[in-house]
């Protein structure tokens, strides 16, 4: 069963009760909220995602829910629970879908050690998985929305998650989250794509989140191998050029770009190297998406 | 007594053999509530030693084996904070005893087993804390709580220096002069600590507190009422502990002579009477009988009880965001990260404040 | 003076195109090595009773007949000094 199965009044009445059990990728998440921000974004976003029996694992509890207390009515605010901790501080109420998906991600990168986890995007073609590791503000959730409205699948723009034991990334395609000034230009560069609507005043700035495509939801258990590290960085007029990075430093910008690589200890820098002899590293200088994808589909094509 | 409230987890610490039959309903409750206690590595451990993690179904042994993963990184890293220490504590002539997680680490006990450990805490004689302080600053350690008050708080009144945090690798050091804060009413004398501590093989002047103190120093944690969230991972320490050393002569004949001598004889009674009502810890009815000298009030033993009670109890899906004033004091939540700036990740998931420290439900 | 390196099974690395990767067990970190600062590790690792960096710059020198280079062994003595820092060396005290 997928979440469009249910009709908006089933999904509203789950959530304010038992929860609906998602599934994105590997990971199964329980969510529980009565707030009307998180079921809209829930049924635009999630709609094609399966729901799990209730027969099934839940790798996490979470609400996202108003304290019940005075401030609920002086102070309209969110607040994100796991297994019933609180471990964020409370946000404004309009940003109760943006603190779902955050809120999911840190879960994820808190808990899933089974895997390797890195901040940056990973999407794939050919098999092959293209990671673009990359420190807040450097466009790589962009340039990830940029792609795969170009043919290339989503795993994840946000965390990678990389299998030690058969030494491939696994999916966790959710909504692409994007910022300010790239929420138009997605929106110009992919008119069919959905976009939610923008939530302004978040400490990064305005949010939206733009629904992941349904051949990555419908992929979204199947893994890739090894194939580029890239480090993206946008520059408004620059012509795409992408320049060869030594493996030493490919495998320096992942470990520097990791949630949990140093829990791994010597065998996670072992892995690591073993991962990264596997994969083209390049650095990306570009300043317009349709010349990126260009770039990206040749790479793709040489694999 | 009642009867023991039927806790998952410590069933599944008590008999781990019995969870391959859990149904994956019963394996969700029980990594969440286990997570949530701080023991879903213990658990992991005692399955791994067993050799039944194979038979756990694929979704809930991922979270056993992240579980892992974390407390390997953790012993780790406590290994390497004590060679750092040594190391910065080398040129003075103090000996340095071990506490709680990283004493039974470097003592090989097997409390330290698939443990969650935290900061390292160390006790030091009161007359050297200067000295220590001094050569800790020296090689990177900096004083946490920076306000003037704050360090009166804890130089004039608790048992300790307030913590200090590594400069580059950002792990904090707990150092002690008491076991328990001045203003404590019961006073367990440091100097009978020290002259009864036993040294690590060949760790230099490495010390431990010897059989007795360090049960009695487990079983203070159960009394201090501050951080009853880790309430059942200290039961799980000391039920550890009392099994480990139950077997050593003259072990259960000393311990209440012991707490009497150290004035722990109220952290003795309470220790015993949760680690068996919990853990189910085999303990002798003579020691029992001889440790009930240390038995408040029958109402103040009720309020624990019910304090306890609450403590280790799940959460039930109803109860989050809901709980009573009491509870909320009682579960105290502190997230460990490893080596990951705090800092980078929140700004990472775009929240503004990554609350690491005491967080209460509304 | 007389540098050592850590214990051999406290290292683990890899070479790519002259870059060294190295962790170190010791220390629970992960470094990238230049040309020079790689071969000087791996002399150090290679040499079991230490090595002074006059014994190093030799060994590195291109031509023999040189003579002792003060370039060379003040680059090495820097290399050292950061390996020093970074816990991959230390010198011999005793």
């Amino acid at each position: 069963m997928i979440v469009a199965d249910l009709s908006y009044r089933e999904l509203e009445h789950r959530l304010a009760g038992p929860g609906i059990r998602l599934r994105t990728g590997p990971v199964v998440s329980r969510i529980q909220s009565r707030l009307p921000a998180v079921v809209r974004g829930i049924s635009l976003h999630y709609a094609e995602y399966p729901t799990e029996e209730d027969e099934s694992f839940a790798d996490f509890h979470v609400r996202v829910g108003r304290p019940r207390n005075v401030r609920r009515w002086l102070q309209p605010q969110a607040h994100f629970f796991v297994d019933g901790n609180l471990p964020f501080a409370p946000l404004p109420l309009d940003q109760a879908f943006p603190m779902l998906e955050w809120g999911l991600n840190w879960c994820v990168s808190a808990h899933c050690h089974q895997y390797l986890i890195f901040h940056g995007a990973v999407v794939e073609k050919s098999g092959r998985a293209l990671i673009l590791p990359a420190p807040p503000g450097s466009g790589k959730s962009t340039l990830c929305a940029g792609l795969v409205n170009r043919g290339w699948r989503l795993l994840s723009d946000e965390l990678t998650l990389i299998d030690i034991a058969s030494c491939s990334v696994v999916p966790l395609a959710r909504p692409v989250s994007l910022k300010n000034a790239s929420i138009d230009v997605i929106r110009a560069f992919a008119p069919g794509a959905a976009i939610g609507p923008a939530v302004h005043d978040t400490a990064k700035g305005s949010v939206a989140h733009m629904r992941a495509p349904s051949d990555s939801v419908r992929r979204g258990m199947e893994t890739a191998r090894p194939g580029w590290i890239v480090l993206p960085r946008y520059q408004a007029g620059v012509a795409a050029e992408l320049t060869p990075l030594s493996k030493a430093r490919g495998l320096m910008q992942m470990a520097d770009n990791a949630f949990n690589y140093s829990a791994h200890g010597r065998r996670g820098f072992e892995f690591l190297v073993r991962f990264v002899d596997q994969c083209g590293c390049y650095e990306f200088a570009y300043g317009d998406l349709e010349e990126a994808g260009a770039v990206f589909d040749q790479l793709a094509a040489r694999a | 007594m009642s009867a023991t409230p039927a806790l998952l987890v410590t069933a599944a610490l008590q008999r781990p053999q019995e969870l391959v039959a859990y149904t994956l309903r019963q394996w969700e409750d029980l990594v969440h509530q286990a997570r949530r206690a701080n023991v879903l590595s213990r658990i992991a451990q005692s399955l791994g030693e067993l050799r039944l993690l194979t038979r756990v179904p694929p979704a809930p042994r991922a979270h056993l084996e992240a579980a892992l993963v974390m407390a390997q990184a953790q012993t780790e890293a406590v290994e390497r904070e004590v060679a750092f220490l040594r190391k910065a504590l080398a040129a003075i002539d103090v000996d340095l005893v071990l506490l709680k997680g990283a004493a039974y680490l470097i003592a090989g006990l097997p409390a330290a087993r698939g443990r969650v450990f935290s900061d390292v805490d160390i006790l030091v004689p009161f007359a050297k804390l200067a000295e220590v302080e001094a050569a800790l600053m020296l090689h990177g350690w900096t004083t946490t709580h920076q306000n003037a008050y704050d360090q009166r708080y804890y130089r004039q009144w608790m048992h300790e220096l307030p913590p200090l945090r590594h400069n580059v690798r950002m792990t904090v050091l707990d150092v002690h002069h008491a076991i328990l804060p001045l203003t404590a009413r019961l006073k367990p004398d440091s100097t009978k600590l020290f002259a009864a501590s036993r040294p690590i093989g060949d760790k230099g002047r490495l010390r431990v507190l010897c059989p007795a103190d360090m049960v009695l120093h487990s079983a203070t944690h159960l009394f201090h009422n501050d951080d009853l969230s880790q309430g059942l991972r200290d039961l799980a320490d000391l039920d550890s502990l009392l099994r480990h050393f139950g077997s050593e002569r003259g072990f259960w004949e000393d311990l209440p002579r012991r707490a009497a001598e150290l004035d722990l004889a109220r952290p003795l009674y309470y220790g015993l009477r949760y680690a068996s009502r919990y853990m189910g810890t085999p303990v002798p009815s003579d020691t029992r009988r001889r440790a009930d000298v240390g038995r408040p009030p029958r109402i103040a033993v009720r309020l624990m009880d019910a304090l306890y009670d609450r403590a280790l109890r799940p959460v039930a899906p109803s109860d989050a965001g809901s709980l009573t004033p009491l509870s909320r004091h009682a579960l105290y939540v502190r997230a460990h990260w490893l080596r990951m700036p705090p800092l980078l990740l929140a700004w990472h998931l775009g929240v503004k404040a990554l609350r690491r420290e005491e967080v209460t439900a509304q | 003076m007389l540098w050592r390196a850590v214990p051999d099974d406290a290292l683990a690395w890899r070479e790519w195109d002259g870059e060294v990767v190295v962790f170190n067990r010791q220390t629970g970190s992960t470094h990238l090595l230049g040309e020079l600062a790689g071969e000087v590790l791996r002399r150090l690792m290679a040499a079991d009773r230490g090595a002074t960096v006059e014994t190093l710059a030799a060994g590195l020198t291109a031509d023999p007949s040189e003579g002792d280079d003060a370039g060379w062994t003040a680059a090495i003595a820097e290399v050292l000094s950061e390996f020093a820092r970074l816990g991959l060396a230390q010198p011999d005290t005793s």
